[in-house]
């Protein structure tokens, strides 16, 4: 079985190396011009398919370097800790969301990408650092059932309001976002949500607490959720809440109020491939490339210029499009990793008392 | 480790424990070892890197933790009671079967183990839920008058986890229950003795050895879930495994997991510990206790009181149970309902590989086989197939060999060390899957194992070790030494008394342990999470990243699929085996 793998990869690294060859003499061979081959640990399922067209085939089509993608786990940081400090570099580029990216740049894990800013001049200034470019962006919002739900809540105030906006609801098991959906629910703007109150999150947390008949732990459950008509209304991710719309569910997506985040690449520190992954990554920032994955992927581009490539129907169920944008601001990961553990240990208390 | 090595100096014979030697050496590297290493973490300043307490204070100043694992042990505890309760009179309904059939029977049994633990929970979802299958038959009938909360709750979560371990415990009483001389029965009602004295004083007592086997077994397993909490589960059940994967995973906080490890471990030996003062474990493997003598004396007249008041209560139901032409219409139901019970999240599976809807909506719309094309279709899917096959094949015989023969030498030696051995040899079961793969990747990082398969096979191995050892262990606990004496005294030398005596008596045990072994390495994701690297994926491993976004029905079609190839797979272990 080793063997079989073996030499498909060998047909497949030959068979690139050669097209590459005829087709692009010149780009791309300037970066380790040994590299023929980078891996990529992307999220899996859709993001393979979406980043595979956008940047993984087109990439190798331009330079030669054929991209091999494998899937990571969902919070890869303790597979990238091992990584660095063993020395042994199963990736070449991970995508890490933001919150992944502040842990392993205090542990010094990663490494600096030397971007061209002419490059980054159009895209989303919190998707640029040093040692990460952001890729898609996501959001936590909140999804309805438009069959079951008469008078759908606009806002975290009117999902708190059992009264006034009944159905069945859902949250997440985690103090990450649902401390700030209690206390823009409490009336806390948006912009004025950091440093978050937590004694005002958990009063308000406590109101609501007899009321939700299901706490979430995973992704998938929430389209699961939402589509069984198992609740009326769960916050949730919002490319899992379309997944569920996508294959039917009568729902709909809140934007309103949403926080977002982002998602993007970074490289394991020492790598032995660092310059072509850097080219890599330099690739995946252009608009053109980035407009391709949003056919597979609920996701904004980070580039927001790529709305010139993306049909305007689509573009509605983009998280950076700028009418869904309006609403929403990003969720400050460096409060996060400060109190992150605290907060985890008091929500578990807060739980199961 | 330390006693274990003063014993191989200190007993330089070669002694029938030394069959333990490469199973025990086999732990020491894969599993004591990153332990070890873990423990050192959990006193490490993470900075400094100097010896210090402070992890450990935290534990002691926040009292959810030790919440936390009384809820664990609470879900566990109940997980093992259902199991080993429901799942008893089954097995003895099995274990009165001739060989071939009951290995037909068997395989109905086996057969949820066959489908994945997520696939399997998301089924239950579909059945428990709010508007789901049973809440919609029983307000559909007018059997309720609104939906009954069945899951997100501890009901869920006991549901889902008996469902997955029940299994196990049947497996581990069959051997042992069919090992039982049925001639003891029939010589007690020959003397007068009623059904249910029958039962209570003679059947009951000699199945105890497969009783503790099977209740230490599926507790000690339950301690390490989190996938069924984390989906069948509410507000409050919230298990231990859980936690430390948050702390591994998304806190990077080693230190305070390898705390929280080390905690469940302690209190997993420190139950074990209990088990044995109460239950007598040490007669399980023959790890004999030699100071317990007086205090299991009165213990065993309280058991002997407390049985004869059962045999007592119970005896009114006498007619109830069967009439005297051996049939048993009560038990034959009660065997159908469990059967049910077992087999219904694959009856909901099926249906759905079938379905022409793109989500997992039961039942399902139409038909349609686009989710098997899907399956073909994709070298990802084949190639995942064939490595899950190949690595669980070398598990199952690694396993079986290691295992067998440490428990073949628990069984002969009377060793002082045998209480050490015993320990480690169920170590793996202990250790939170979640730590042990951690361990594993930084060594296997180490030695270059990384994304191997023969990494897979080795931690897969290690997973399944106790469970071999514990089925083999089973069924030597009723066998008699006598025969292999005899052949010794007619002549036959120590390997063939193995091969031609042994072997050819333990067969039931051995064939079940190296289905236990096949089927923890068939559906382990941690491991595989870990060291494939995701270059390596097996099924589950592939499974888990195709549902990262939505649960699609391939994941139904990808289930049917081994379904079919592991039942082709049974019949012809059992045509080979009678040829």
């Amino acid at each position: 079985m080793t063997k079989k793998n073996k030499m498909a990869l060998d047909r497949r690294t030959v068979l690139a190396t050669g097209a590459a060859a005829l087709a692009t003499p010149m780009l791309g061979r300037r970066a380790n011009a040994q590299v023929s081959e980078l891996t990529v640990a992307d999220p899996g399922g859709p993001f393979t398919q979406g980043y595979r067209k956008a940047f993984y085939d087109p990439f190798a089509e331009e330079t030669g370097i054929e991209i091999v993608s494998v899937a990571r786990d969902a919070e890869p940081t303790a597979q990238f800790k091992s990584i660095v400090e063993t020395g042994t570099y199963i990736w070449d580029v991970c995508t890490l969301t933001l919150s992944a990216r502040l842990i392993l740049e205090n542990e010094d894990l990663l490494d600096p990408l030397n971007l061209d800013p002419a490059l980054t001049g159009d895209m989303m200034p919190e998707a640029v650092h040093p040692n990460f470019l952001g890729i898609d962006v996501y959001s936590t919002v909140f999804g309805y059932n438009t069959e079951a739900v008469q008078k759908p809540p606009s806002n975290w105030a009117e999902y708190w309001d059992v009264e006034n906006f009944p159905g069945r609801r859902a949250l997440r098991k985690n103090p990450i976002d649902t401390l700030e959906q209690a206390l823009m629910a409490d009336g806390v703007a948006p912009e004025d949500l950091y440093p978050l109150d937590v004694d005002r999150a958990f009063a308000k947390l406590d109101e609501i607490k007899d009321d939700i008949a299901v706490w979430w732990t995973g992704g998938a459950q929430t389209s699961q959720l939402l589509q069984s008509g198992e609740v009326d209304m769960t916050s949730g991710w919002n490319a899992r809440l379309q997944a569920a719309i996508d294959s039917g569910a009568p729902a709909k997506i809140v934007w309103n109020q949403g926080l977002y985040s982002i998602e993007g690449w970074g490289l394991p520190k020492g790598g032995p491939k660092g310059d072509a992954a850097r080219e890599f990554v330099a690739f995946c920032s252009r608009p053109e490339q980035q407009a391709l994955f949003t056919d597979d992927l609920s996701y904004g581009p980070t580039n927001l210029k790529a709305y010139d490539y993306i049909d305007a129907e689509r573009a509605k169920v983009l998280t950076t499009a700028p009418e869904n944008l309006a609403g929403m601001r990003i969720a400050d990961e460096a409060w996060w990793e400060e109190n992150r553990a605290e907060m985890t240990e008091r929500f578990n208390i807060w739980l199961l008392t | 480790m330390s006693a274990a090595r003063a014993g191989w100096t200190g007993r330089l014979k070669l002694g029938p424990i030394w069959l333990a030697a490469p199973a025990l050496a086999f732990i020491a590297v894969f599993l004591v070892l990153p332990m070890l290493r873990l423990i050192g973490l959990s006193m490490q300043d993470a900075d400094t890197a100097a010896f210090t307490l402070s992890h450990y204070q935290k534990l002691a100043d926040t009292p959810v933790y030790m919440r936390i694992l009384g809820i664990t042990f609470r879900i566990s505890a109940l997980t093992a009671l259902f199991s080993v309760l429901l799942g008893y009179p089954l097995a003895s309904w099995l274990a009165a079967m001739p060989d071939d059939k009951r290995n037909k029977w068997l395989f109905l049994v086996l057969l949820p183990f066959w489908t994945s633990y997520l696939v399997k929970t998301f089924a239950w979802m579909i059945m428990l839920g709010d508007k789901g299958l049973i809440n919609s038959i029983l307000t559909g009938t007018g059997m309720a008058e609104d939906s009954v909360s069945l899951m997100y709750n501890e009901l869920g979560v006991i549901i889902g986890m008996v469902h997955a371990m029940m299994p196990l415990a049947i497996l581990t009483m069959v051997p042992v229950m069919a090992n039982v001389d049925k001639r003891l029965s029939l010589a007690a009602g020959s003397m007068g003795a009623r059904r249910s004295q029958r039962f209570w004083l003679i059947e009951f007592p000699l199945t105890m050895p497969g009783v503790a086997a099977g209740g230490l077994l599926t507790f000690i397993t339950s301690l390490g879930f989190f996938i069924v909490p984390a989906y069948l589960g509410g507000r409050g059940e919230t298990m231990l495994a859980q936690i430390i994967i948050v702390q591994v995973q998304q806190l990077v906080n080693w230190a305070f997991a390898a705390v929280l490890s080390v905690m469940l471990v302690v209190a997993a030996l420190l139950s074990i510990w209990l088990y044995d003062r109460f239950f007598g474990l040490s007669t399980l493997t023959s790890a004999s206790s030699a100071g317990g003598k007086t205090h299991g004396q009165w213990l065993r007249a309280l058991g002997q009181k407390t049985l004869a008041g059962l045999a007592w209560l119970t005896s009114p139901f006498d007619r109830l149970g069967g009439r005297e032409d051996g049939r048993q219409p009560i038990k034959f139901a009660y065997v159908l309902v469990i059967f049910f019970f077992l087999l219904a999240p694959a009856m909901i599976v099926v249906p759905l590989a079938f379905t022409s809807d793109r989500a997992l909506t039961f039942p399902p719309p139409g038909f349609s086989m686009r989710w098997f094309q899907t399956y073909f279709d994709s070298a990802i899917w084949i190639s995942a197939t064939i490595r899950s096959f190949g690595v669980a094949f070398a598990t199952a015989f690694a396993a079986t060999v290691l295992g067998g023969f440490a428990a073949l030498a628990l069984a002969r030696s009377d060793s002082r060390y045998s209480r050490v051995i015993f320990g480690l040899m169920l170590a793996p079961m202990i250790v939170p899957r979640i730590v042990i793969a951690v361990g594993l990747f930084y060594l296997m990082a180490q030695i270059g194992l990384v994304a191997s398969n023969i990494g897979l096979i080795i931690g897969h191995t290690l997973l399944a070790i106790p469970f071999t050892f514990i089925a083999i262990g089973a069924v030597l606990k009723g066998y008699d030494w006598q025969l292999d004496d005899a052949a010794s005294t007619l002549g036959a030398g120590r390997i063939t008394v193995l091969r031609l005596i042994t072997l050819p008596l333990l067969r039931g045990g051995i064939i079940a342990a190296a289905l236990f072994a096949f089927v923890t390495s068939f559906d382990e994701l941690t491991i595989a999470l870990f060291i494939s690297g995701g270059l390596k994926s097996t099924l589950p491993k592939q499974m888990w990243d195709d549902m990262y976004l939505q649960l699609n029905p391939t994941l139904a079609a990808v289930s049917v699929v081994i379904l079919v190839i592991v039942t082709l797979m049974l019949v012809a272990a059992q045509r080979v085996q009678k040829s």
